[in-house]
């Protein structure tokens, strides 16, 4: 090896180490944790203590079920809802455009569990202002928090509402990269508005909005602080238990480590799965 | 009746006045060359015509309506883009053929109309590409034959060579041309490089600062400028201009030289004045009647012409354009000569005294 390189890779050392330590290696170790019988010491080799009980766990089967309720309802309706937010926040008739662009985003900044205090406040039987609203127009109080249905509306409402801005200015960066002339010369064809948002803005948004919904794929197979912290750790009654709740509670309430990593891979092999065929059905037929 | 008339057209953005008044009418079938340096307003100037920027006052007529209120997909325009604006998801057939069948044309006539514009452009064997596998040229061309198909009332083309190298850009400045020339279209094409105005025109429009400076055939604004600022923007290499003074008795002190040039009048006293000569107006040695010392500073040598680099005893910078090759010691003296109807004589202001 060049004395260059090697130089390189010496001051490379120290983040390598760490990263073999602290990232590489749990990765591993915890693929090797998944095939063994962790419920007991010693931990014994027993991939049907894990894997096995996957396929019969009912647990499992109700929090996969509910997790993918609400990625197949929650991230079509986002990414809809943050194309048309990114394409009114594009619209030169927008004032104070700044103000906006911050006020869709800050969802992401603010803290996990003060946002979840605010959605339960929202959202509480009592004395929540939804129900307060839905009083206005004649509809009987919904419990948010012990209805099953209306719990998982919850979730899917809270969610969208923190990641909807999120998503908009990433597409909002993909409208502005379209060149203006476009429409110009579209105009000048006599192309309406409305196709040239159909058959010029939405094909060259294609690339973008594909990339936000594997991002959106990956987060929802992951969701966890909204079950957590609003419905009352995926209340009621395992209602809203998704598989990163289930997940938490294999391994840190139970600690049940082998199991819970099966979960985990389980969760990313489906994550994985899920956006390569989006990606693939997205894909530009040549 | 003019294919588009002009009438007193003004733009503004703002407070800055971009367009100031500008009257102008366009013959049905000509190619009208709007140039000018940049920020003269001839892109904006164009794209009021197309109704991409609204008319701040005057009028803008086409075939003898007003349009100033007619949205730019009703005025029947075609307009060719220095980008070319192809949309990167379609092929070419379909960039070209996307305005028609958007607009409820059967795909037949589409289909028809786009196998004529592309037999007409070459572009038959790019048809099923995409712009982003085509060369700047060919874009170019799919550009133009989007434009084609429409069978448009006029052709804009916005500094449509701007982005090719300058191989492409003399070919499509002939492709251009012969266009024209079979489609006896009305065309009205932006640029700010004189030699398409020249070559491309039947009429050139000059544009400075929001105002038509001069407009004419390319050959009358070549020989007959109106004032400094065309006689300067126009021809290549520019033309020399000089400081002189135009006496009582008509002639113009120039250097060490005096001089009667064509004029119908003369001062009551000495006038200071900017004497205008071509650098191809010039002989080296004093056979024209006119002569001046040259301290050559540079031979610029292209083969067949050469452009020499000198200045006058004045100090004055002076460009001098013969035929064939020259290798002059540079630093040496040489007399050149020039004809006293061959300069023009401008005042103060940049007018042209006549």
């Amino acid at each position: 090896m060049r004395p260059r390189t090697l130089t390189a890779y010496g001051f490379l050392t120290p983040y390598l180490l760490i990263f073999l330590a602290f990232w590489v290696w749990p990765i591993i170790s915890s693929f090797w944790m998944s095939f063994l019988n962790t419920r007991r010491l010693p931990w014994t080799f027993a991939p049907q203590a894990n894997w096995g009980r996957l396929l019969v766990d009912p647990a499992f089967a109700n929090a996969l079920k509910n997790t993918l309720i609400i990625l197949v309802v929650q991230v079509p309706v986002m990414i809809a809802l943050a194309t048309v937010l990114a394409v009114l926040l594009h619209s030169p008739l927008l004032k104070a455009r700044g103000l906006f662009r911050f006020a869709f985003f800050a969802p992401v900044v603010v803290g996990e569990v003060a946002y979840a205090a605010v959605f339960r406040l929202m959202f509480n039987y009592e004395f929540g202002i939804i129900n307060k609203l839905l009083a206005l127009i004649g509809i009987a109080p919904i419990s948010w928090t012990s209805n099953p249905t209306a719990a998982m509306a919850l979730i899917i409402i809270a969610v969208t509402w923190r990641w909807a801005g999120y998503n908009a200015i990433l597409i909002l960066a993909g409208l502005q990269s379209i060149p203006q002339d476009l429409y110009e010369a579209a105009t000048l064809d006599k192309v309406s508005k409305t196709r040239q948002f159909l058959f010029i803005t939405i094909p060259l948004l294609r690339p973008i909005i594909l990339f936000c919904i594997v991002l959106s794929i990956i987060g929802t197979m992951q969701l966890f602080t909204e079950p957590f912290l609003i419905t009352n750790r995926g209340g009621p009654g395992g209602a809203t238990e998704t598989l990163g709740m289930l997940l938490y509670r294999q391994g840190f309430l139970s600690f049940n480590f082998g199991y819970a990593s099966a979960i985990a891979y389980t969760i990313a092999a489906i994550a994985m799965a899920l956006s390569l065929l989006n990606m693939w059905a997205g894909k530009e037929r040549r | 009746m003019s294919a588009i008339e002009l009438k007193t057209v003004r733009k503004s953005f703002g407070v800055v006045d971009v367009i100031n008044g500008v009257d102008l009418a366009i013959e049905s079938g000509e190619f009208c060359v709007f140039v000018g340096p940049s920020g003269c307003g001839k892109s904006t100037l164009l794209r009021m015509i197309a109704g991409l920027e609204d008319v701040t006052g005057g009028d803008v007529f086409i075939d003898g309506k007003r349009v100033n209120a007619v949205e730019p997909g009703d005025r029947e325009l075609a307009m060719v883009f220095q980008s070319y604006a192809l949309y990167p998801h379609m092929t070419v057939e379909r960039n070209m053929g996307f305005g028609l069948s958007m607009n409820g044309m059967a795909k037949a006539e589409v289909d028809k109309r786009v196998t004529e514009a592309a037999a007409a452009l070459q572009l038959q064997p790019l048809l099923k590409r995409k712009p982003s596998q085509l060369s700047g040229g060919q874009r170019q061309r799919v550009a133009i034959g989007r434009a084609i198909v429409r069978h448009p009332k006029a052709f804009l083309f916005d500094e449509p060579l701007s982005n090719l190298d300058a191989e492409l850009r003399v070919q499509m400045r002939v492709e251009i041309t012969k266009l024209h020339r079979q489609l006896g279209a009305t065309m009205i094409y932006v640029t700010h490089d004189q030699v398409e105005a020249m070559t491309m025109a039947d009429r050139i429009v000059v544009l400075r600062g929001g105002f038509i400076e001069q407009q004419g055939r390319p050959i009358d604004l070549y020989r007959d400028p109106d004032n400094a600022f065309v006689a300067g923007f126009i021809g290549s290499p520019k033309m020399n201009f000089f400081k002189g003074t135009l006496r009582p008795d008509g002639k113009v002190g120039l250097a060490e030289s005096a001089f009667a040039p064509a004029l119908s009048s003369r001062p009551g006293d000495n006038r200071e004045v900017t004497i205008g000569l071509r650098p191809e107006h010039f002989e080296i040695g004093g056979e024209a009647s006119v002569a001046l010392t040259m301290e050559i500073d540079l031979i610029e040598n292209l083969g067949g012409n050469s452009i020499w680099h000198g200045r006058l005893s004045s100090g004055e910078k002076l460009l001098v354009e013969r035929r064939g090759y020259h290798d002059q010691g540079l630093g040496s003296s040489v007399q050149v000569s020039f004809r006293p109807d061959d300069a023009l004589i401008f005042d103060h202001d940049g007018k042209r005294l006549r």
